[in-house]
């Protein structure tokens, strides 16, 4: 029969504290989602993009000076303010907690992307090209997306449906954190980074790097914040947007601006 | 009477309007029953003239009656059902070289294409767009599955035993066996309407995701 | 018609429809632009991919990687989850072995020269013709031959070496930024030969004094495992890292504490952390004050008391509201009492003219915390398995170098090859390397797949096969602290319309055409590394468990290589006897040769760009569009100034600038100011500024990729001659015009400006508030 379907909801975890900016993610994810190479012309003009990026933020004067790194991708929010705004409905919450993007229905209104308050939708403004030789290294497991078409992470979601596939259903047998991080079944930017500072897993799943974070953020909202026992919390936690990625606070054992941003 | 000026305009508008509106009629109706995956479309021509009865088809019609999956190993092991290499058609074509004329000369191009090195570029008669995934072996699994209580086939009717393969197969493909070229138009419609319902039908998912990538 | 609004809709609307149509008769080609492009190669079936281990060649340290492999193409490349080396994780570089491979500029098959040298035209010719030319060239000159490589280790670097040898010429392996004064530190400090592992993931209190260890240097990736763990790993107290940098690189973004000091007085800081742990009695348990100083005790480094060392390093008057003394008493108390800790150093601290004094100094502390071979510490790496297998790449001092170049302009090098090595770009401009190759007594052969500086030089191009589709090894430097051999394998072939052909194989078949079988006597590269294969089968130990010689070969070529975690290094930890006499009599301070440090002049620290590296991936277009972390500038180059310098220098992002050295070229550079600069200190990446090669390299001008290499003083560092290129002073010259700046951030410098924990992107806390 039918194997039925394991309402698997997925989530990642990205610990700040862990994160170099190394960039590993950035290139491992570009390869894995035939994402266009970012030209000089498209960073001149503002439309190169990455389906995750490094941020840094600057702190501080010299001599007190820290730079801060903060990998953003798309936040696959429960609340998401890209959905309601689709006039065709091409982004859509499905019911593993992702925020999916379905090419073909998208018409490039560019409505979502205006109301992303992560700026994490990207508008193929141009026709991806690459040189011919180049095409041979595409995943053919991930659309090529053509121009007029918005795009943005899907959390790998060929190898999340490859895993299910393949394990729960050809298998039948469990899903597990440690079968995904064995069979490879991890995003591409969470298998690449080399301090470990991207998690990904079900967030149910007791065996997983995550649950503990989504447990503790979901029972302690924004108000409660200071009750959480863990590091988590989610960006722009104020918007109400509850996003399934949770980001664990840099420790920093010396502040630059003390009673600023310190929890209570 | 003579018509009006008025009326000349609106007769002339009217028929432009109509040439306008059947010809964009036209284009939508050629333009959807056109489409390779879409049924109506002739195969293109292959490199060597495969004949699926000679292979596939049963004994009793003088065919050899080999499996589908023989030959298109990977269908029920993962996504594609792959093409054999020219090694796999040497197993028999070896020794087997064909009794008439267009046999003999198809066959020593296979013999030929092994000898060289060089690769049959068959053609793709069923297309998929970049961003549609289809398993074979997840529907070959499903419909091949004695613990399956129920299953509903492509046009809604129900199906009560398991499936073999290669009735399977031609649940969306036709019956291949009787096919001397295959050509899409003997198989099922598959738009997306088809697979959305055979999905329905069968109370299996449909979230976007499942199919698109 | 006139146009009305209500025309104007219904125009809108028809052409819309006419639109659709026009497209929806069928689906366009484009929608099916992934599925098998090419011909299939007959073993390969469409629609199954398949994964195989090999080695990574975009960065020296060699990563394990796994490539899916589907239709005869290779699609992604990841880490080797069983390579103990990376573990499964990768850099941002390892990716780009795939464009290396399908680049569109790859060369095509051997090419002769046929204008004037440089002029970049080339003729092809055939194989056979082409090796003739090099075994008539080899006959003739192989005894006036000049061999220039990549670094080289494995089983690569001894053929290169028997090469050499039997055809009488001299090899010199090129590194832009050489290991040589840290792999002359470690010999001094540990006896060590080869460069030793860092426990990372066990250590308490790191401190790193110039090493760019999260970025480039050495072993990236697998610090930045370690890394990982020292920060938040599962069941240990987070650890505690200062970074020691004359730049805020990203390694000391990352820090805790970043300490700025001027450059090259790093060394002097280490003695003076070793004076206060000394004086104040803070050394571990067991260790032998005495022994180390001679008997001497502090008096050994009475010179670098806090209240001297001070004020004479550089530290900003009040880092972290305490003067210069105090910080050094309260970092040396720190080091000694959180341990485990540990003591690291490479980069710009070792390319001074006091290079290894700051080195030696560095690596000596972890004697006083007692961290030598022990847990959280430096961890030893043992001799490889396999006796004649060069397990530490021996790269060409810049001495070597000015020698060869002289050997070059004095007409007795007759016959160069250069084998994936770009000396022309990545050497000091004064050494004039160009000049000593354009030579016509002199004929040149490059075996790169690609043009690049040195390459448009040559005579004849026989193009190597890339990474993936040829044999290799590789003994990891520094091992995980056991014996390990990694093996690379071909993946995939090549493309039919290229012919590469791999240049193990060619050197190996000139070898025997010329008679040399008693050195080299393999036919082809794969017989070398079987036989290896064969001779680790018979020590009958490590990761393999095999039945039979073949059964071996096949699992290691599985699992991309052997290894044996129970063969560490015996090495012995007690330091040499008065070690810190000794290297207190060494100290010297960094002297700088150019021009006389002035309020004008600025301290030029070149780093390694964190894709590029010193430019030999400057041809990738991954790679050129990989932002720079910190300013994320991608495809240019930039130079990093203070905003208050900027500010006096009167120029704003994207203004450009001359600097200059003493050196007789100067180099045209965007500005880049940010808050994280010392004053009087700026920073230039390698890498860009190729003048040949594929347009990803060279395509832009001269005022947004330049090479830094063209400006440096060609001075050494004393004791080794390794090239000190972090000691040259410049001057900076607005020149009025201005570029715009090719970065990924927005237009308004991305601060912290949230009041509120909820304002704020990165929201930190304390320890204590944990």
């Amino acid at each position: 029969m039918v194997t039925q379907r394991v309402d698997h909801k997925w989530g990642m975890v990205v610990d700040l504290d862990r994160c170099t900016g190394c960039q590993a993610c950035v290139v491992a994810c570009q390869s894995e989602n035939n994402l266009p190479i970012n030209t000089k012309d498209l960073f001149l003009q503002r439309r190169a993009y990455e389906w995750i990026r490094i941020e840094r933020y600057w702190e501080g004067e010299f001599p007190d000076v820290k730079a801060r790194f903060i990998p953003i991708m798309c936040q696959h929010c429960e609340n998401a303010p890209c959905e309601p705004v689709c006039p065709v409905f091409a982004t859509y919450h499905n019911d593993e907690g992702l925020n999916v993007q379905v090419y073909n229905r998208c018409v490039g209104t560019r409505y979502c992307a205006n109301n992303c308050p992560y700026q994490v939708r990207f508008f193929n403004y141009w026709e991806p090209v690459w040189p011919e030789r180049l095409r041979n290294h595409l995943n053919p497991d991930v659309t090529v997306r053509s121009r007029g078409i918005m795009e943005k992470c899907s959390f790998c979601i060929q190898r999340i449906r490859r895993a299910e596939v393949t394990v729960e259903r050809r298998e039948r047998s469990n899903l597990d954190y440690a079968t995904m991080k064995k069979r490879n079944f991890l995003p591409a930017c969470v298998s690449a980074c080399p301090t470990n500072a991207l998690n990904f897993a079900d967030q149910a799943d007791a065996s997983g790097p995550v649950k503990e974070y989504f447990d503790d953020v979901n029972e302690h909202p924004h108000n409660e914040a200071h009750d959480r026992k863990t590091r988590g919390y989610r960006l722009l936690e104020e918007m109400g947007t509850k996003p399934n990625v949770i980001y664990l606070k840099k420790v920093d054992p010396f502040p630059l601006r003390k009673g600023v941003g310190h929890g209570s | 009477m003579r018509p009006s000026a008025k009326m000349l305009t609106l007769g002339l508008v009217g028929l432009t309007v109509t040439v306008v509106v059947g010809f964009l009629i036209a284009v939508l109706l050629i333009s959807w029953f056109s489409n390779p995956p879409f049924g109506l479309g002739n195969a293109p021509p292959q490199p060597i003239a495969f004949p699926h009865t000679v292979h596939a088809g049963s004994t009793a019609d003088g065919g050899m009656g080999i499996q589908c999956e023989f030959c298109h190993r990977n269908v029920t092991r993962g996504d594609a059902a792959t093409v054999p290499a020219v090694e796999q058609c040497l197993f028999c074509h070896k020794t087997i070289g064909g009794t008439e004329d267009t046999a003999k000369t198809e066959i020593a191009k296979v013999r030929q294409s092994f000898e060289e090195n060089d690769p049959i570029n068959w053609e793709r008669v069923h297309r998929l767009p970049d961003h549609v995934r289809f398993i074979h072996e997840a529907h070959i699994r499903f419909f091949t599955d004695p613990d399956q209580p129920t299953r509903t086939g492509i046009n809604g009717e129900s199906i009560g035993q398991p499936l073999t393969v290669a009735e399977t197969c031609s649940v969306c493909h036709g019956d291949v066996a009787k096919m001397t070229e295959v050509q899409p138009k003997q198989g099922q419609s598959l738009k997306m309407g088809t697979c959305l319902d055979c999905h329905r039908n069968n109370n299996v998912a449909t979230d976007c995701t499942v199919c698109h990538k | 018609m006139k146009l009305t609004r209500r025309n104007f809709l219904a125009w809108a609307g028809l052409s819309a429809v006419g639109a659709v149509a026009c497209e929806g008769f069928g689906i366009r080609e484009g929608e099916f632009s992934l599925q098998s492009p090419v011909s299939l190669p007959e073993d390969l079936v469409r629609g199954k991919d398949n994964w195989y281990a090999t080695l990574c060649r975009t960065c020296p340290s060699s990563e394990g990687i796994v490539v899916r492999v589907m239709e005869g193409r290779a699609k992604k490349i990841q880490g080797n989850p069983l390579y103990p080396i990376n573990q499964g994780k990768q850099s941002a570089r390892c990716e780009a072995g795939l464009q290396a491979m399908y680049h569109p500029e790859r060369l095509a098959g051997p090419m002769r020269r046929s204008g004037g040298r440089g002029s970049g035209q080339f003729e092809p010719l055939d194989w056979t013709a082409a090796l003739d030319i090099f075994k008539a060239e080899l006959q003739q000159n192989g005894d006036n031959m000049l061999m220039v490589t990549e670094p080289l280790r494995g089983h690569m670097a001894k053929l290169v070496d028997r090469f050499t040898r039997a055809m009488g010429g001299q090899h010199l392996a090129f590194d832009a930024m050489d290991n040589i004064a840290y792999q002359a530190a470690v010999k001094n400090v540990f006896q060590q030969d080869s460069l030793p592992d860092f426990d990372l993931a066990n250590t308490n209190f790191l401190l790193s004094f110039g090493a760019d260890f999260l970025a480039t240097w050495v072993s990236p990736t697998r610090w930045n495992l370690g890394y990982g763990e020292f920060r938040q790993g599962e069941g240990r107290k987070r650890g505690t890292f200062y970074q020691v940098d004359p730049r805020f690189s990203t390694t000391a973004a990352s820090a805790d504490q970043w300490v700025p000091v001027q450059p090259g007085w790093e060394g002097y800081l280490a003695l003076s952390l070793a004076y206060v742990i000394i004086s104040e009695g803070l050394q571990a348990d067991g260790v032998d004050v005495g022994a180390l100083t001679d008997g001497r005790g502090v008096g050994a480094l009475d010179a670098f008391r806090p209240e001297i060392a001070g004020s004479r390093i550089g530290l900003p008057d009040r880092l972290r509201g305490e003067t210069p003394a105090e910080f050094i008493v309260g970092l040396a108390r720190e080091f000694a009492t959180k341990g485990p800790s540990l003591a690291i150093g490479g980069g710009s601290a070792g390319a001074h003219t006091n290079g290894l004094f700051n080195l030696e100094a560095i690596y000596a502390l972890n004697y006083l915390v007692g961290s030598v071979g022990a847990k959280g510490g430096i961890r030893f790496n043992p001799a490889p398995p396999i006796d004649d297998l060069p397990a530490s790449a021996d790269v060409a001092s810049l001495a070597d170098w000015f020698s060869a170049a002289e050997g070059l302009n004095g007409g007795r090098t007759k016959l160069v090859v250069v084998h994936q090595a770009d000396p022309v770009h990545g050497l000091p401009g004064s050494l004039q390397f160009r000049d000593a190759l354009n030579r016509d007594d002199l004929f040149i052969v490059s075996l790169s797949p690609f043009i690049d500086d040195t390459s448009a030089l040559a005579d004849l191009i026989l193009p190597d096969r890339v990474a993936l589709e040829d044999w290799g090894s590789d003994i990891p430097e520094p091992g995980p602290g056991y014996q390990i051999l990694g093996v690379q394998q071909p993946v995939v072939n090549p493309l039919s319309d290229l012919d590469p052909r791999s240049s193990a194989d060619v050197l190996l078949s000139m070898a025997g055409e010329l008679g040399k079988q008693s050195e080299l006597p393999w036919d082809r590269f794969e017989d070398m590394l079987k036989e290896t294969s064969k001779e680790l089968f018979e020590l009958n130990r490590g990761s393999i468990k095999a039945g039979s010689a073949d059964e071996f070969w096949n699992t290691m070529l599985q699992q991309g290589g052997w290894w044996d975690e129970k063969a560490t290094s015996s090495a012995r930890t007690n330091p040499p006897a008065g070690l810190f006499n000794t290297i207190a009599a060494k100290a010297s301070e960094p002297r700088f040769p150019g021009l006389t440090p002035s309020r004008d002049t600025f301290h030029l620290v070149p780093f390694s760009h964190i894709s590029l590296l010193d430019g030999q991936n400057a041809h990738l277009p991954w790679l050129q569009a990989v932002p720079d972390p910190l300013t994320t500038i991608a495809w240019q180059t930039w130079l990093e100034i203070n905003d208050e310098d900027a500010a006096r220098l009167g120029v704003r992002e994207g203004d450009v600038v001359v600097v200059s050295s003493t050196a007789r070229t100067s180099i045209r550079v965007p500005v880049y100011p940010t808050p994280a600069v010392p004053p009087k200190v700026v920073s230039i990446p390698l890498g860009q500024g190729r003048r040949d090669g594929p347009d990803a390299a060279t395509g832009r001008r001269a005022s947004e990729s330049s090479n830094v290499m063209d400006i440096l003083e060609p001075s050494q560092v004393e004791g080794t001659g390794a090239f000190a290129w972090a000691n040259t002073t410049v001057t900076l010259t607005p020149t009025g015009t201005s570029i715009k700046v090719s970065k990924f951030e927005g237009i308004v410098r991305a601060v912290e400006i949230g009041n509120t924990e909820a304002e704020r992107i990165i929201i930190t806390v304390t320890p204590e508030e944990l």
